[in-house]
Protein backbone atom coordinates (compact mmCIF):
# COMPACT_ATOMS: atom_id res chain seq x y z
CA UNK A 1 0.00 0.00 0.00
CA UNK A 2 2.90 2.61 0.57
CA UNK A 3 4.08 1.52 -2.43
CA UNK A 4 1.08 1.98 -4.23
CA UNK A 5 0.93 5.67 -2.19
CA UNK A 6 4.54 6.43 -3.32
CA UNK A 7 3.60 5.95 -7.35
CA UNK A 8 0.44 7.96 -7.19
CA UNK A 9 2.41 10.69 -5.78
CA UNK A 10 4.81 10.17 -8.34
CA UNK A 11 2.78 10.42 -11.21
CA UNK A 12 1.01 13.57 -9.65
CA UNK A 13 4.24 15.46 -9.32
CA UNK A 14 4.73 14.12 -13.05
CA UNK A 15 1.70 15.67 -14.01
CA UNK A 16 2.25 19.05 -12.33
CA UNK A 17 6.00 18.84 -14.00
CA UNK A 18 4.59 18.36 -17.66
CA UNK A 19 1.15 21.35 -16.82
CA UNK A 20 4.02 23.41 -15.26
CA UNK A 21 6.26 23.12 -18.78
CA UNK A 22 3.94 23.79 -20.91
CA UNK A 23 4.54 27.10 -23.06
CA UNK A 24 1.86 27.50 -26.00
CA UNK A 25 2.52 29.89 -28.35
CA UNK A 26 -0.80 32.97 -28.94
CA UNK A 27 -1.23 34.69 -31.94
CA UNK A 28 -1.01 37.62 -29.72
CA UNK A 29 2.63 36.76 -29.43
CA UNK A 30 3.12 36.41 -33.14
CA UNK A 31 1.99 39.95 -33.03
CA UNK A 32 5.59 41.62 -33.34
CA UNK A 33 6.42 44.16 -35.56
CA UNK A 34 8.86 43.11 -38.48
CA UNK A 35 10.82 45.95 -37.79
CA UNK A 36 12.19 43.93 -34.94
CA UNK A 37 12.90 40.93 -36.71
CA UNK A 38 13.96 42.13 -40.50
CA UNK A 39 17.69 42.47 -41.65
CA UNK A 40 18.96 44.86 -43.15
CA UNK A 41 18.92 45.44 -47.07
CA UNK A 42 20.70 44.60 -49.61
CA UNK A 43 19.68 46.79 -52.88
CA UNK A 44 20.75 45.83 -56.50
CA UNK A 45 20.60 48.68 -59.06
CA UNK A 46 17.82 48.13 -62.01
CA UNK A 47 20.12 48.94 -64.81
CA UNK A 48 22.65 46.38 -62.99
CA UNK A 49 23.45 42.37 -65.00
CA UNK A 50 22.08 39.47 -63.71
CA UNK A 51 25.64 38.55 -63.68
CA UNK A 52 26.14 41.27 -60.70
CA UNK A 53 23.16 40.43 -59.27
CA UNK A 54 24.30 37.14 -58.97
CA UNK A 55 27.64 37.93 -57.73
CA UNK A 56 25.74 39.77 -55.06
CA UNK A 57 24.15 37.22 -53.45
CA UNK A 58 26.68 34.84 -53.67
CA UNK A 59 28.85 37.95 -51.56
CA UNK A 60 26.42 39.03 -49.24
CA UNK A 61 25.28 35.26 -48.58
CA UNK A 62 21.67 36.08 -49.08
CA UNK A 63 18.73 34.36 -50.92
CA UNK A 64 17.46 37.21 -52.14
CA UNK A 65 18.46 40.94 -52.86
CA UNK A 66 15.84 44.02 -53.75
CA UNK A 67 15.83 45.29 -57.06
CA UNK A 68 15.78 49.32 -57.15
CA UNK A 69 15.29 52.23 -59.19
CA UNK A 70 15.64 55.56 -57.98
CA UNK A 71 15.89 54.11 -54.63
CA UNK A 72 12.47 52.55 -55.38
CA UNK A 73 11.43 48.59 -54.90
CA UNK A 74 10.10 47.56 -58.54
CA UNK A 75 11.57 43.71 -57.98
CA UNK A 76 13.36 40.73 -56.03
CA UNK A 77 15.86 38.53 -57.56
CA UNK A 78 17.21 35.67 -55.77
CA UNK A 79 18.69 32.02 -55.69
CA UNK A 80 15.28 30.53 -56.28
CA UNK A 81 14.61 32.78 -60.16
CA UNK A 82 18.22 31.35 -61.04
CA UNK A 83 17.23 28.03 -60.25
CA UNK A 84 13.74 28.39 -62.18
CA UNK A 85 14.50 30.99 -65.20
CA UNK A 86 18.48 30.59 -65.79
CA UNK A 87 20.13 27.28 -65.16
CA UNK A 88 20.18 24.69 -68.21
CA UNK A 89 18.53 27.55 -70.29
CA UNK A 90 19.69 29.15 -73.25
CA UNK A 91 19.67 32.44 -71.90
CA UNK A 92 23.39 34.08 -73.38
CA UNK A 93 25.56 35.93 -71.57
CA UNK A 94 24.25 36.94 -68.30
CA UNK A 95 27.03 39.92 -68.08
CA UNK A 96 24.43 41.46 -71.24
CA UNK A 97 21.43 40.60 -69.66
CA UNK A 98 19.59 43.07 -67.19
CA UNK A 99 18.38 41.44 -63.55
CA UNK A 100 14.86 43.11 -64.75
CA UNK A 101 14.43 40.40 -67.54
CA UNK A 102 14.73 37.95 -64.37
CA UNK A 103 13.41 39.43 -61.22
CA UNK A 104 9.85 39.24 -59.76
CA UNK A 105 8.44 42.06 -60.61
CA UNK A 106 6.37 44.33 -57.83
CA UNK A 107 6.87 41.64 -55.22
CA UNK A 108 4.46 41.19 -51.94
CA UNK A 109 5.96 43.85 -49.70
CA UNK A 110 5.23 44.54 -46.02
CA UNK A 111 5.76 48.05 -44.00
CA UNK A 112 7.83 47.78 -40.53
CA UNK A 113 5.07 48.34 -38.64
CA UNK A 114 3.12 45.15 -40.19
CA UNK A 115 2.93 41.84 -37.60
CA UNK A 116 5.19 38.79 -37.72
CA UNK A 117 1.54 37.09 -38.47
CA UNK A 118 0.78 38.40 -41.35
CA UNK A 119 4.31 38.11 -42.73
CA UNK A 120 3.71 34.43 -42.09
CA UNK A 121 0.59 34.46 -44.18
CA UNK A 122 1.63 36.32 -46.98
CA UNK A 123 4.94 33.97 -47.56
CA UNK A 124 2.67 30.67 -46.68
CA UNK A 125 0.55 31.98 -49.39
CA UNK A 126 2.39 33.42 -51.47
CA UNK A 127 5.10 30.30 -51.85
CA UNK A 128 8.15 32.82 -51.50
CA UNK A 129 10.82 32.85 -49.05
CA UNK A 130 11.27 36.56 -48.65
CA UNK A 131 9.41 39.38 -47.92
CA UNK A 132 10.40 42.83 -48.88
CA UNK A 133 9.68 45.82 -45.61
CA UNK A 134 9.54 49.41 -47.52
CA UNK A 135 8.64 52.46 -45.94
CA UNK A 136 6.28 55.26 -46.88
CA UNK A 137 8.08 55.60 -50.20
CA UNK A 138 8.35 52.04 -51.60
CA UNK A 139 12.02 52.29 -50.39
CA UNK A 140 13.30 49.13 -48.96
CA UNK A 141 14.47 49.01 -45.56
CA UNK A 142 14.86 45.34 -45.09
CA UNK A 143 13.95 41.93 -45.73
CA UNK A 144 12.09 39.10 -43.68
CA UNK A 145 12.84 35.30 -44.37
CA UNK A 146 11.55 32.07 -43.77
CA UNK A 147 14.53 31.84 -41.54
CA UNK A 148 13.45 34.42 -39.41
CA UNK A 149 10.71 32.47 -38.32
CA UNK A 150 12.48 29.54 -37.36
CA UNK A 151 14.45 31.70 -35.40
CA UNK A 152 11.49 33.72 -33.68
CA UNK A 153 10.05 29.99 -32.75
CA UNK A 154 13.23 28.59 -31.82
CA UNK A 155 14.04 32.19 -29.21
CA UNK A 156 10.03 31.31 -27.95
CA UNK A 157 11.05 27.60 -27.19
CA UNK A 158 14.31 27.59 -26.46
CA UNK A 159 14.36 24.97 -23.56
CA UNK A 160 12.26 22.75 -25.85
CA UNK A 161 14.61 23.19 -29.27
CA UNK A 162 18.06 24.38 -28.04
CA UNK A 163 18.27 21.65 -25.44
CA UNK A 164 17.68 18.45 -27.35
CA UNK A 165 21.00 18.00 -29.45
CA UNK A 166 19.96 14.71 -31.78
CA UNK A 167 22.82 12.61 -32.12
CA UNK A 168 23.45 11.99 -27.92
CA UNK A 169 19.40 11.07 -27.15
CA UNK A 170 19.89 8.72 -30.32
CA UNK A 171 22.76 6.82 -28.82
CA UNK A 172 21.49 7.07 -25.60
CA UNK A 173 18.63 5.09 -26.66
CA UNK A 174 20.96 3.15 -28.56
CA UNK A 175 23.09 1.90 -25.95
CA UNK A 176 20.12 1.39 -23.48
CA UNK A 177 18.31 -1.10 -26.66
CA UNK A 178 21.83 -2.62 -26.33
CA UNK A 179 22.09 -2.93 -22.95
CA UNK B 1 14.93 -5.23 -52.10
CA UNK B 2 16.25 -2.02 -50.32
CA UNK B 3 13.60 0.34 -52.83
CA UNK B 4 11.35 -1.44 -51.36
CA UNK B 5 11.81 -1.01 -47.59
CA UNK B 6 12.23 2.43 -48.25
CA UNK B 7 8.92 2.67 -49.85
CA UNK B 8 7.18 1.38 -47.20
CA UNK B 9 8.77 2.93 -44.39
CA UNK B 10 8.52 6.28 -46.06
CA UNK B 11 4.05 6.29 -45.80
CA UNK B 12 4.70 4.56 -42.15
CA UNK B 13 3.27 7.55 -39.56
CA UNK B 14 4.44 7.43 -36.16
CA UNK B 15 2.35 4.44 -34.36
CA UNK B 16 1.46 5.52 -31.32
CA UNK B 17 0.71 9.43 -31.72
CA UNK B 18 -2.53 9.94 -33.64
CA UNK B 19 -2.60 13.63 -33.47
CA UNK B 20 -2.58 15.57 -37.00
CA UNK B 21 -0.05 18.45 -36.93
CA UNK B 22 -1.72 20.14 -39.42
CA UNK B 23 -4.78 20.10 -37.56
CA UNK B 24 -3.61 21.08 -34.38
CA UNK B 25 -4.79 24.53 -32.72
CA UNK B 26 -2.29 24.68 -30.11
CA UNK B 27 1.63 25.65 -31.48
CA UNK B 28 3.02 24.90 -27.59
CA UNK B 29 5.70 22.50 -25.89
CA UNK B 30 4.30 19.74 -26.89
CA UNK B 31 3.62 20.23 -30.41
CA UNK B 32 7.20 20.43 -31.05
CA UNK B 33 7.94 17.03 -29.28
CA UNK B 34 5.42 15.13 -31.98
CA UNK B 35 7.53 13.32 -34.61
CA UNK B 36 8.11 14.81 -37.61
CA UNK B 37 5.84 12.33 -39.54
CA UNK B 38 2.97 14.01 -38.08
CA UNK B 39 3.91 16.32 -40.56
CA UNK B 40 3.23 15.75 -44.38
CA UNK B 41 6.86 15.58 -45.08
CA UNK B 42 7.59 15.41 -48.54
CA UNK B 43 9.34 12.08 -50.38
CA UNK B 44 12.73 13.52 -51.62
CA UNK B 45 13.98 13.49 -55.34
CA UNK B 46 17.17 11.38 -55.71
CA UNK B 47 20.00 11.35 -58.01
CA UNK B 48 22.62 8.62 -58.72
CA UNK B 49 26.46 9.77 -57.66
CA UNK B 50 27.99 10.07 -60.87
CA UNK B 51 24.66 12.11 -62.20
CA UNK B 52 26.00 15.57 -64.43
CA UNK B 53 24.49 18.57 -62.45
CA UNK B 54 22.88 19.49 -65.33
CA UNK B 55 20.14 16.45 -64.62
CA UNK B 56 19.87 17.69 -60.97
CA UNK B 57 18.65 20.73 -61.95
CA UNK B 58 16.01 19.11 -64.87
CA UNK B 59 14.46 17.21 -61.87
CA UNK B 60 14.79 20.26 -59.71
CA UNK B 61 13.08 22.59 -61.73
CA UNK B 62 10.73 19.45 -62.41
CA UNK B 63 9.50 18.95 -59.24
CA UNK B 64 10.05 22.13 -58.09
CA UNK B 65 12.07 21.25 -54.99
CA UNK B 66 14.70 23.27 -53.79
CA UNK B 67 17.22 20.57 -53.54
CA UNK B 68 17.78 16.68 -54.70
CA UNK B 69 20.13 13.85 -52.62
CA UNK B 70 22.92 12.40 -53.59
CA UNK B 71 22.78 8.49 -53.53
CA UNK B 72 25.19 5.99 -53.69
CA UNK B 73 24.45 2.59 -56.12
CA UNK B 74 22.82 0.97 -53.10
CA UNK B 75 20.72 3.76 -52.64
CA UNK B 76 22.27 4.91 -49.47
CA UNK B 77 22.17 8.84 -48.98
CA UNK B 78 25.91 10.65 -49.44
CA UNK B 79 24.73 14.51 -50.48
CA UNK B 80 22.50 16.66 -50.76
CA UNK B 81 22.82 19.75 -53.39
CA UNK B 82 20.58 22.58 -52.71
CA UNK B 83 19.57 26.12 -55.29
CA UNK B 84 22.29 27.32 -53.23
CA UNK B 85 24.80 24.58 -54.31
CA UNK B 86 23.97 25.23 -58.02
CA UNK B 87 23.86 29.20 -57.37
CA UNK B 88 27.75 29.25 -56.14
CA UNK B 89 29.11 26.84 -58.04
CA UNK B 90 27.34 26.74 -61.83
CA UNK B 91 27.00 30.89 -61.58
CA UNK B 92 29.72 31.83 -59.26
CA UNK B 93 32.85 29.79 -60.78
CA UNK B 94 31.21 29.02 -64.06
CA UNK B 95 31.63 24.95 -63.70
CA UNK B 96 29.42 23.71 -66.35
CA UNK B 97 26.27 21.55 -65.40
CA UNK B 98 27.03 18.93 -68.07
CA UNK B 99 30.25 18.05 -67.68
CA UNK B 100 30.23 18.42 -63.69
CA UNK B 101 28.90 15.43 -61.41
CA UNK B 102 26.61 15.76 -58.50
CA UNK B 103 29.34 14.39 -56.28
CA UNK B 104 31.67 17.62 -57.42
CA UNK B 105 29.42 20.26 -55.74
CA UNK B 106 27.33 18.32 -53.28
CA UNK B 107 27.41 19.04 -49.30
CA UNK B 108 29.02 15.80 -48.55
CA UNK B 109 27.00 13.30 -45.38
CA UNK B 110 24.41 15.61 -44.79
CA UNK B 111 22.85 15.90 -41.18
CA UNK B 112 19.39 13.44 -41.33
CA UNK B 113 16.92 12.77 -38.61
CA UNK B 114 14.25 9.73 -38.14
CA UNK B 115 10.90 10.29 -39.02
CA UNK B 116 10.18 9.51 -36.03
CA UNK B 117 12.33 12.06 -34.19
CA UNK B 118 10.87 15.28 -32.65
CA UNK B 119 9.78 18.52 -34.52
CA UNK B 120 11.91 20.38 -32.14
CA UNK B 121 14.84 18.43 -33.41
CA UNK B 122 14.68 19.70 -37.53
CA UNK B 123 14.23 22.82 -35.96
CA UNK B 124 17.26 22.40 -33.96
CA UNK B 125 19.60 21.85 -36.72
CA UNK B 126 17.68 24.62 -39.12
CA UNK B 127 18.39 27.29 -36.97
CA UNK B 128 21.84 26.11 -35.73
CA UNK B 129 22.77 24.57 -38.61
CA UNK B 130 21.30 26.97 -40.90
CA UNK B 131 19.83 24.45 -43.23
CA UNK B 132 16.76 24.82 -45.25
CA UNK B 133 16.37 21.33 -45.89
CA UNK B 134 16.76 18.56 -43.56
CA UNK B 135 16.85 14.20 -44.94
CA UNK B 136 14.65 12.08 -43.40
CA UNK B 137 16.19 8.66 -43.30
CA UNK B 138 16.23 5.22 -42.15
CA UNK B 139 19.36 3.50 -40.95
CA UNK B 140 20.25 -0.14 -41.33
CA UNK B 141 22.62 -2.15 -39.07
CA UNK B 142 25.75 -1.27 -40.14
CA UNK B 143 24.46 2.21 -39.49
CA UNK B 144 23.77 3.63 -43.23
CA UNK B 145 21.47 5.83 -43.53
CA UNK B 146 18.92 5.31 -46.58
CA UNK B 147 16.77 8.42 -47.22
CA UNK B 148 13.10 8.16 -47.25
CA UNK B 149 11.50 12.17 -46.58
CA UNK B 150 12.58 15.43 -46.27
CA UNK B 151 11.30 18.43 -44.43
CA UNK B 152 11.82 21.95 -44.72
CA UNK B 153 11.47 25.08 -43.71
CA UNK B 154 8.36 25.97 -45.95
CA UNK B 155 6.71 22.56 -44.07
CA UNK B 156 7.52 24.71 -40.65
CA UNK B 157 6.33 27.85 -41.93
CA UNK B 158 2.66 26.51 -42.93
CA UNK B 159 1.54 24.78 -40.19
CA UNK B 160 2.52 28.15 -38.26
CA UNK B 161 0.26 29.82 -40.50
CA UNK B 162 -2.21 27.22 -40.35
CA UNK B 163 -2.33 27.71 -36.60
CA UNK B 164 -2.60 31.50 -37.25
CA UNK B 165 -5.26 30.73 -39.10
CA UNK B 166 -7.65 28.51 -36.86
CA UNK B 167 -7.53 31.24 -33.66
Amino acid sequence: MLYEHAIDEEIAQMEEDIEASQKALQVSEIQVPLRSLMRGCITIDIAASTQTAIDMLIRHRIGAASVVENEKLRGIFGERDVLRKILNRQVGELSDIPVTQFMKVDPQTAKPDDMLDTAVLYMAKGGFRHLPIVNEDQQPIGMVSIRDVISYLVDFFPQEVLTLPPNPIRDALKAREGA
Amino acid sequence: MVSLFIKVTAKTKHPFIEVNFKESKRMDARTLSLPISTLDYKQPSTVQEGTPVSDAIDIMQAEGFGCVLVVDNDQRLIGIITDRDLLVNVCGKRLDPESVSVEEIMSKNPESLRASDPIAFALNLMHLGHFRHVPLSIWDDQNQQFPVGLISTRDILEHVAIFIENQ
